[in-house]
């Protein structure tokens, strides 16, 4: 027998040393020339002699065991490494099938309590009784470690390099999700094999509980209740368990599985595309980019009065003329089309001042009318125009400040370069 | 419902955003945080005025133009396809194509490799020189708020979720990948011809607000849309 002093003193002691060498036995042995080295890294002051001393006093105490048919390969004495998991809460993550053999393992000592009660055997009771209580610790212990292990996937699969593709970096998650949590959100169901199991063992501690009330104690009460309750806090631990993994795995999980179907997804697009062209993609599937309207809105405060003055929109009632009524007044006169104005701009060409000529024009014209017809006559490629200076001018209804043009006729060499240009 | 028109303190702004085609994310934390925080007044005071404020819970604010009319233009297509072509290529070099394109960034300087790779596919969407790729692509994700450039590093925004939904609802679309295997024509939709037609016309003008008057940019844009209804007419 190893004196359990001495390990834990050793371990104590050589804490620092270990705790390294935990991660790089996390992921497999170590021969013992790597040994020698990692341990050398972190003691430079000692000498070969002194490493060779420390690696034959794990070796002595069972805490470093060489490893089957490799005597140069050594790893963590599993009891051990098991033991330093829990105190780093490092683990690994266990199977949904161990969950499953503890729980007919239950069922099954339920039955030998259930026959020892029937013989009246008060010894053997007791025996199956903590036999019971510690498979249900077991059961405990192994969720407790599942949960860390399940937090340390997720980090894993969170914390790593963006840079490689989701598929491995999500690897670790998915197969958890297969092997872990899907089995397990099987077996922790209501009808599942899980609540079945806890069902029966805690029916039979309810039944012995009443019976030793009415045939008399063969146990202790209290050794039942805390079992009893303990099988509770098994039930309740085993859903929490499973929820945590849900919460923390399933995004992941949905981020795999839309990252998948987003790359699968391009990759037909573009195979659409190269065979039949850029409209192969159905519109339906871009239901989105619709053209916006393009009526035009100037400036903040225009964009306010046009949104202020539609919000208190009210209609009108229309008045139409009645036919057989005669016209009052002048009749109205037609709008310019843009070809008379075009005329009229190259018969009175060279124009000193665009703005000032549209005014003599149009006197009484609308503002934004008159504003049109400045935009429309200056760029239109019949003329070559120069800019003034900025100046006032006063149409009908406003004072309007603007760089008017001078417009003289266009080269037509010059316009058809500026056409090729556009 | 009551909408105090006081409160919604940047109206003005955000009407003139959503309406040229822009989507609203907490890159413009001003404004996302106003119609976050404000969102059933925007969202009454619009549908008012015949406009649908999309809210999307992926965070960024759009809005979505009436179905009837609606087209599906060049500029989004060169931009659905840029969206395919990039996921290919990260995919392939075995890089995270959601890490990038949520959030992430891509390099000015990787678009080169980009262009000459998928030239084929480029050419489709009219896009064949890198000042193309530029000016024709990312440009306009940045002016419709999918994407920001910083010192020749684009930065993919939340609103690229659209695109990625594309791919999506692509991948799901079974008639689409049937297609691929038969020599049947696909039922391609009718597109209007709008090669010259901008997604926003408001760009147009804002950019030449530096080199002429507000006043000039106002009447020119006023002309272009008149323009517009004489060819229609």
């Amino acid at each position: 027998m190893i004196d359990p002093k001495r390990v834990l003193r050793a371990l104590a002691e050589h804490w620092t040393l270990l705790e390294p060498l935990c991660e790089h036995f996390d992921s497999g042995t170590l021969s013992l020339t790597e040994l020698r080295s990692q341990l050398s890294v972190q003691l430079p002051e000692s000498t070969p002699v002194d490493i060779t001393m420390l690696l034959d006093q794990w070796i002595r105490l069972d805490i470093l065991v060489p490893v089957a048919k490799s005597p140069n390969r050594f790893e963590l004495n599993a009891q051990i490494h098991d033991f330093l998991a829990y105190l780093r809460r490092e683990h690994r993550l266990g199977l949904c099938l161990e969950i499953e053999a503890y729980l007919r393992h239950l069922e099954r000592l339920a039955g030998y309590i259930k026959d020892a009660f029937e013989v009246r055997d008060a010894h053997d009771l007791a025996r199956q009784l903590r036999l019971l209580d510690m498979r249900v610790r077991d059961v405990l212990k192994k969720l407790l470690n599942d949960e860390q292990a399940l937090v340390a996937v997720a980090d894993r699969a969170k914390t790593s390099d963006r840079q490689i593709p989701l598929r491995q970096r999500y690897a670790e998650v998915l197969a958890t999700w297969d092997e872990y949590v899907e089995p397990m959100i099987q077996l922790v169901a209501a009808d599942g094999a899980f609540e079945q199991g806890v069902y029966r063992v805690e029916h039979v501690l309810l039944r012995l509980l009443s019976e030793q009330q009415r045939l008399g104690q063969l146990v202790d009460d209290d050794l039942l209740l805390r079992t009893h309750a303990r099988i509770l806090e098994m039930q309740t631990t085993a859903q929490l368990t499973l929820r945590r993994a849900r919460e923390l795995l399933l995004p992941l999980r949905e981020e795999a599985r839309r990252h998948n179907a987003v790359t699968r997804g391009a990759a037909l697009a573009l195979s659409a595309i190269r065979r039949k062209g850029l409209d192969a993609v159905p519109q339906a599937s871009m239901p989105m980019f619709s053209r916006p309207q393009s009526t035009f809105l100037g400036s903040a405060s225009q964009v306010e009065a046009y949104v202020y003055a539609l919000a208190r929109f009210e209609p009108k009632p229309a008045h139409f003329p009645k036919a057989s009524s005669s016209r009052k007044g002048q009749a109205p006169r037609a709008p310019r089309t843009a070809r008379e104005m075009l005329e009229r701009c190259e018969q009175a060409l060279p124009l000193p001042d665009l703005m000032a000529w549209l005014l003599e024009q149009e006197p009484n014209g609308a503002t934004d009318e008159l504003l049109y017809w400045f935009s429309r006559l200056s760029r239109d490629s019949r003329f070559q125009r120069d800019r003034l200076e900025r100046r006032e001018y006063l149409t009908a209804e406003h004072q309007v400040n603007l760089s008017s043009f001078a417009l003289i006729k266009s080269n037509p060499a010059s316009s058809k370069a500026e056409k090729s240009s556009v | 419902m009551n909408i105090d028109l006081s409160e919604l303190s940047h109206l003005a702004p955000i009407f003139r955003e959503l309406f040229k085609g822009y989507h609203v994310s907490r890159r413009d934390p001003e404004l996302y945080t106003q119609l976050s925080n404000q969102q059933d007044q925007y969202r009454a005071l619009f549908k008012a005025l015949g406009f649908e404020l999309t809210c999307d819970p992926r965070g960024f604010y759009y809005f979505v133009p009436e179905q009837i009319g609606a087209q599906v233009n060049k500029t989004a297509q060169r931009l659905a396809l840029f969206t395919f072509i990039l996921v290919e290529h990260l995919a392939d070099q075995g890089r995270d194509p959601l890490a990038v394109l949520d959030g992430g960034s891509l390099g000015r300087d990787e678009l080169p490799a980009l262009l000459e790779k998928y030239r084929d596919l480029f050419v489709q969407a009219e896009v064949t020189t890198q000042d193309e790729l530029e000016e024709k692509v990312m440009r306009r994700l940045c002016q419709l708020g999918f994407a920001s450039e910083d010192n020749g590093i684009y930065r993919f925004l939340a609103p690229m979720h659209r695109f990625l939904d594309v791919c999506l609802s692509v991948q799901q679309d079974r008639d689409l990948a049937a297609s691929l295997h038969s020599n049947l024509p696909l039922p391609t939709p009718v597109l209007v011809d709008d090669e010259e037609e901008d997604i926003i016309r408001l760009d147009e003008a804002a950019v030449k607000v530096d080199e002429l008057s507000e006043e000039q940019a106002i009447s020119e844009a006023i002309a272009a849309e008149r323009a517009n209804q004489e060819v229609d007419a």
